[in-house]
C-alpha cells in the first residue's frame, strides 16, 4: 500500500503526519496563493498597456504590487520548494522514514495556512500599499491601509517557515540512513540545508521588525522616527537583513533541483561536486553579509555602502562556480531535452542573466541611476521567476512520477516549458531596457515613450500565463489516465528512486544500504527507456 | 506504579539505533534558541541605537526603573535556573526521581514569582507616568524611546516566560502522576528554554537597571 | 546517573548558583561607582560571565555535541554580523556621510542630542 492509499478520508488527510502528505497539504496550498498573486500580476500588467492606465486608480495601483509582492515572496516561492519538494524528498533521499519532527511538519502547515488567512483577511479588508517591503515611516506613520493585520499574516507565516528549517537541519544530521556521509549526499539535501540554515537564523529577525513595525503603528513608539529620535534606516537595516538572505532561501533550492536533473539527463556525474557543495555554504554564508546594498541611496553612510557593495561582488562568485560547474557537467555528455531538463537548463541561463544583472546593481555608481527602475524589477524577476520558479516546475515534473506513480505527457510538458521560457523573456527583458530609459518601478502610469516596451511586457505575461496553466491542465489529467511510472522512470541516481512510485508510507521496508558514490551516471552507457 | 517504575529513556528511542535519539530533541531546541538569539537580538539593537545616539535620554530615563525590583527579579529567575536545573538532575538518578516533581512545581513557582513582581513594576510605572503618551514624565529626547524599549523588552520576555511556566507546571503536573511521556530527555529540552530565558534577563538587568545609577 | 554523580553534579549547580547571586551583587554595586564608559563595560562584561556559566554549567554546551555548539555559535555571530555592519553605518555617517543624508539623520551623533 503507498502512502496515499493509507487513509482515504479527508481526515486522514489533515492529521497526517508523513511528511509526503504534508508536502502535498503545502503544494495546494501555494497553488492557491500562486493564483491569488498571479492574478494581481496580471492587473498589473493590463493596467499599464497604456501611458495613461485606464484599469485601476493610483491607489488601487499600489495595493496590487503591494499583494502581488507579498503572496509571491511569503506565501508562493519561500514556502515551494522547501516546503513542497524539500519535504516529499529529503526523507527519502537520505534514507529515513520521515523528518526528525513530524507532528512539527504538520503544525508548521497549519500556521503556514492561518498565516495566509490573516494576509487574505487583510487582502479582503481593502489591501496595503506600502509594498511588500514596508517601507517607514510610510507604513508606521502615513498609510491608511491595513498594515498591521497583513504584517501579523506575515509574522506567522514566518514561524512555519522557522519550523520547517529547525526540522530539516535536524533530519539531515541525525537520521541519514548508515553509511551516508556528507560527501555522498544528493546537491539537493546541501541546497536545501544550507537554505534551511538561512531560515533559522534571519526569519526571527523579520519576526522582530514586523513587531516594532506593528507597535510604531498601534502606538506611535518611535523607533523609526527622527522626530521621537528614531531612524527610518534602522527598519530597512533590520528588514534587509532578512530580505536579502530571503533571496537566496527562494534561490537555493531552484540550484539543489538543477544539480539534481541536470546530470540525470546528461547522464553524467555533477562536475566539482565538492566545489558545488562549498559553493551552496559560501552562497548562504557571504549572503547575510550584503543587505546594505539595497540602502545605497536611502541615507546609508557612503563608507558602509562601500563595503556593501564590495561584499555584494563577493557573493557573485560561489554563483557564477556553479554555473560554471553545470555548464562543464553537459561537457562531453549524452543530453536528453525532456521537459525538466528544458527547465533546468532555462534556469541556469535565466538565473545567469539575473545574477549577472545584479551584479551592476552592486555598483555604487551604477547602482544612483538603476535603483527603484524596472531595471530592479527585471533583474530580481529574472532570478525569482526565471530562476526559482523554473526550477521549481522542472522538480515538479522530475519527481512527479515518483510522487504519484504516473507519467506526466512529455510532449505537453516540453510544449509547457518552451510556452513559460519564451513568455518569461518576452514579459522581463524589455523591463531591463525601461529601466535603463528611466522607467520608475511601483508607478501605475508612465509617459507614452515607455508603452511600446510595456505593451511587449504585457503580451509576454500572456503567454507566460498560458505556460503556467498548461501542467495543471496536463498534471491533472496525468493522475488518472498517465503511462505507470515505475521505480525510476529517468535511470536517475538517489535514494528516492529506489523504491516504489509512490512510495509507501514508511518510505523503505528496510534501511537502504548507502549507496557506494553520488551522481554515479555513464553519458556511455544506454540510456532508460523514455 | 511507583516512582521507580517509569522509565528514564523514552523506550520508543531506544530501537533506534546508537547516536541518534537523544540529541534529536536537544539539537531541536537548541536551532529554536538560536532562532529566539536572533528575535531578541533585533531588539538588542534597536536598544544599542538608542543608548549610542541618545546616551543623555537613556541616562535619564534609566534612572527611573526599579532597580530593586529589578535585582530582586534578577535574582528569582537565577534561582529558578538552578531548580530547574536540579530538577533534570534528579530526574536522571532513580533514587531521587521523587523530588523531580516539587523541583519542577518550585521551579513554575519562582517563575510565577517573577511575573507578579514584574506586574507590581509594571503598575508603579504606570503610576508614575513611565508609560510614554501623552504627560510622559521625562522631557529629554530618548528617555521616551527608552521606555518604549523597556515596555516592549519585557513584555516579550515576560510571555516567553510566562509559557515556560505554563509548560514547566504541565511537566511537574506529569512528573507527579510518572507520565512516560515526562522523561529525563524531554526534562532536559524544556530546561533550556528556562535556561535562555534566564539567560535573555541576564542581559535586559543591566541595560535597563544598571545605567547611570551613580549619577 | 547513580549517586554520586548526583551529588556531584547538585554541588556543581550550587556553587553555579552561587556564583551568580555574587555577580549580580557585584554588577549591582559596580552601578553605583562612577566609571564612565567602565560602568557600560562591567555590566556588559558580568553578564557575560554570568550568561555562559548558566549555558555552560546549566545547559551543558560544553558537554554538547559539536552540532549543537556550532548551533550556538552560528547565532551568536549572526547577531554581531548584524550589529557589526549596521554599526559600519552609523558609525561613519557623520563623517562619510552620502548626499542623501538629511542634516536631521547626522545630528544625534553631533551633540544637539537634547534639542527637539
Amino acid at each position: 500500500m503507498n502512502y496515499l492509499e493509507d487513509g482515504l478520508t479527508l481526515r486522514s488527510w489533515f492529521t497526517t503526519t508523513d511528511h509526503k502528505r504534508i508536502a502535498i497539504l503545502y503544494a495546494a496550498g501555494i497553488t492557491f496563493f500562486f493564483f491569488i498573486g498571479g492574478f494581481a500580476a496580471m492587473l498589473i500588467r493590463l493596467q499599464l498597456l497604456t501611458p495613461g492606465g485606464a484599469i485601476v486608480s493610483h491607489e488601487t495601483y499600489n495595493k496590487l504590487f503591494t499583494v502581488h509582492g507579498v503572496i509571491m515572496v511569503w506565501l508562493f516561492l519561500i514556502p515551494s520548494i522547501p516546503a513542497v519538494l524539500g519535504n516529499f524528498l529529503i526523507p527519502l533521499m537520505i534514507g529515513a522514514h520521515d523528518v526528525a519532527f513530524p507532528r512539527l511538519n504538520l503544525l508548521s502547515w497549519y500556521i503556514y495556512v492561518t498565516g495566509g488567512a490573516i494576509v487574505l483577511l487583510a487582502l479582503l479588508l481593502g489591501g496595503v500599499d506600502t509594498g511588500w517591503t514596508f517601507y517607514t515611516p510610510f507604513s508606521t506613520m502615513f498609510s491608511n491601509t491595513w498594515v498591521a493585520i497583513t504584517l501579523a499574516g506575515v509574522f506567522v507565516t514566518g514561524f512555519s517557515s522557522i519550523l520547517t528549517g529547525l526540522n530539516f537541519i535536524v533530519t539531515v544530521h541525525t537520521l541519514r540512513t548508515p553509511g551516508l556521509g556528507w560527501f555522498k549526499l544528493p546537491l539537493f539535501v546541501w541546497a536545501l540545508y544550507a537554505t534551511s540554515v538561512i531560515l533559522v537564523l534571519a526569519t526571527p529577525v523579520l519576526a522582530i521588525t514586523i513587531v516594532l513595525v506593528i507597535a510604531e503603528r498601534l502606538f506611535q513608539i518611535g523607533v523609526f522616527d527622527p522626530a521621537h529620535g528614531g531612524d527610518p534606516l534602522l527598519f530597512q537595516h533590520l528588514f534587509w537583513f532578512y530580505s536579502h538572505p530571503a533571496v537566496y532561501i527562494m534561490v537555493l533550492p531552484a540550484m539543489g533541483v538543477a544539480s539534481e536533473i541536470i546530470p540525470c539527463f546528461a547522464r553524467q556525474r555533477v562536475f566539482g561536486y565538492r566545489l558545488m557543495a562549498y559553493a551552496i555554504l559560501a552562497i548562504a554564508s557571504v549572503g547575510f553579509l550584503v543587505w546594505g546594498h539595497h540602502m545605497f541611496v536611502a541615507g546609508q553612510s557612503l563608507a558602509a555602502s562601500m563595503v556593501f557593495s564590495a561584499l555584494s561582488f563577493l557573493v557573485a562568485v560561489p554563483s557564477a562556480i556553479k554555473v560554471f560547474n553545470w555548464t562543464a557537467t553537459l561537457y562531453k555528455s549524452s543530453i536528453r531535452f525532456d521537459a525538466p531538463m528544458l527547465y533546468a537548463l532555462g534556469f541556469v541561463g535565466l538565473f545567469t542573466i539575473g545574477g549577472l544583472t545584479g551584479l551592476f546593481l552592486a555598483s555604487l555608481p551604477l547602482d544612483v541611476d538603476l535603483t527603484d527602475t524596472y531595471f530592479v524589477v527585471a533583474h530580481f524577476h529574472y532570478i525569482m521567476v526565471g530562476g526559482s520558479v523554473m526550477a521549481y516546475f522542472g522538480g515538479l515534473h522530475f519527481w512527479w512520477p515518483k510522487a504519484t506513480g504516473r507519467m506526466y505527457p512529455e510532449v505537453w510538458g516540453r510544449l509547457a516549458a518552451a510556452f513559460i521560457f519564451f513568455g518569461f523573456n518576452l514579459t522581463f527583458f524589455p523591463q531591463f531596457i525601461l529601466g535603463m530609459l528611466g522607467m520608475p518601478r511601483r508607478y501605475a502610469t508612465y509617459p507614452d515613450r515607455f508603452q511600446v516596451l510595456h505593451v511587449m511586457s504585457s503580451a509576454g505575461a500572456v503567454a507566460l500565463a498560458v505556460g503556467y496553466l498548461l501542467p495543471f491542465a496536463y498534471f491533472a489529467w496525468s493522475l488518472r489516465s498517465g503511462r505507470a511510472a515505475g521505480r525510476n522512470p529517468f535511470g536517475a541516481t538517489g535514494l528516492e528512486w529506489q523504491t516504489d512510485s509512490p512510495p509507501p508510507t514508511h518510505n523503505f521496508d528496510r534501511p537502504p544500504p548507502a549507496p557506494a558514490g553520488v551522481y554515479e551516471y555513464d553519458p556511455n552507457a544506454p540510456q532508460p527507456a523514455a | 506504579m511507583n516512582a521507580d517504575s517509569y522509565p528514564i529513556v523514552d523506550p520508543r528511542h531506544a530501537n533506534r539505533g546508537a547516536g541518534a535519539p537523544p540529541e534529536i530533541g536537544k539539537l531541536g531546541m537548541w536551532v529554536f534558541l538560536g532562532t529566539e538569539v536572533l528575535f531578541f537580538g533585533g531588539l538588542m539593537l534597536s536598544y544599542l541605537y538608542g543608548r549610542t545616539h541618545w546616551p543623555g535620554g537613556f541616562a535619564a530615563a534609566g534612572r527611573h526603573t526599579h532597580v530593586w525590583i529589578g535585582t530582586i527579579n534578577t535574582a528569582v529567575l537565577l534561582t529558578s535556573s538552578a531548580l530547574i536545573a536540579l530538577a533534570g538532575a534528579t530526574s536522571e538518578c532513580m533514587p531521587m526521581r521523587r523530588w523531580t516533581p516539587r523541583l519542577l512545581w518550585l521551579t513554575a513557582l519562582f517563575g510565577l514569582g517573577f511575573l507578579v513582581l514584574k506586574g507590581i513594576e509594571y503598575d508603579k510605572e504606570v503610576h508614575e507616568q513611565l508609560f510614554p503618551q501623552a504627560g510622559f514624565a521625562l522631557s529629554e529626547t530618548g528617555a521616551e524611546l527608552f521606555f518604549w524599549l523597556y515596555w516592549l523588552m519585557t513584555a516579550i520576555h515576560a510571555l516567553h516566560l510566562a509559557i515556560g511556566v505554563g509548560a514547566v507546571s504541565l511537566f511537574a503536573w506529569a512528573t507527579g502522576r510518572q507520565r512516560r511521556w515526562a522523561d529525563s530527555h524531554r526534562i532536559e529540552v524544556l530546561a533550556l528554554y528556562w535556561h535562555f530565558v534566564d539567560v535573555v534577563w541576564i542581559f535586559l538587568y543591566p541595560l535597563l537597571y544598571l545605567i547611570d545609577r551613580h549619577s | 546517573m547513580n549517586e554520586a554523580d548526583f551529588r556531584r553534579r547538585r554541588r556543581r549547580i550550587a556553587i553555579a548558583w552561587i556564583a551568580l547571586l555574587a555577580l549580580m551583587l557585584t554588577s549591582l554595586g559596580s552601578a553605583y561607582l562612577s566609571l564612565g564608559i567602565g560602568n557600560v563595560i562591567a555590566g556588559l562584561v558580568i553578564a557575560t560571565i554570568k550568561s555562559s556559566i548558566v549555558v555552560i554549567v546549566f545547559m551543558g554546551l560544553g558537554r554538547s555535541s559539536a552540532m549543537v555548539r556550532i548551533a550556538a555559535a552560528a547565532a551568536l555571530s549572526m547577531w554581531f554580523v548584524l550589529a557589526g555592519l549596521s554599526g559600519v553605518d552609523y558609525a561613519t555617517r557623520p563623517h562619510e556621510p552620502a548626499r542623501y543624508q538629511s542634516p536631521r539623520q547626522l545630528q544625534p551623533l553631533t551633540g544637539k542630542e537634547n534639542e527637539p
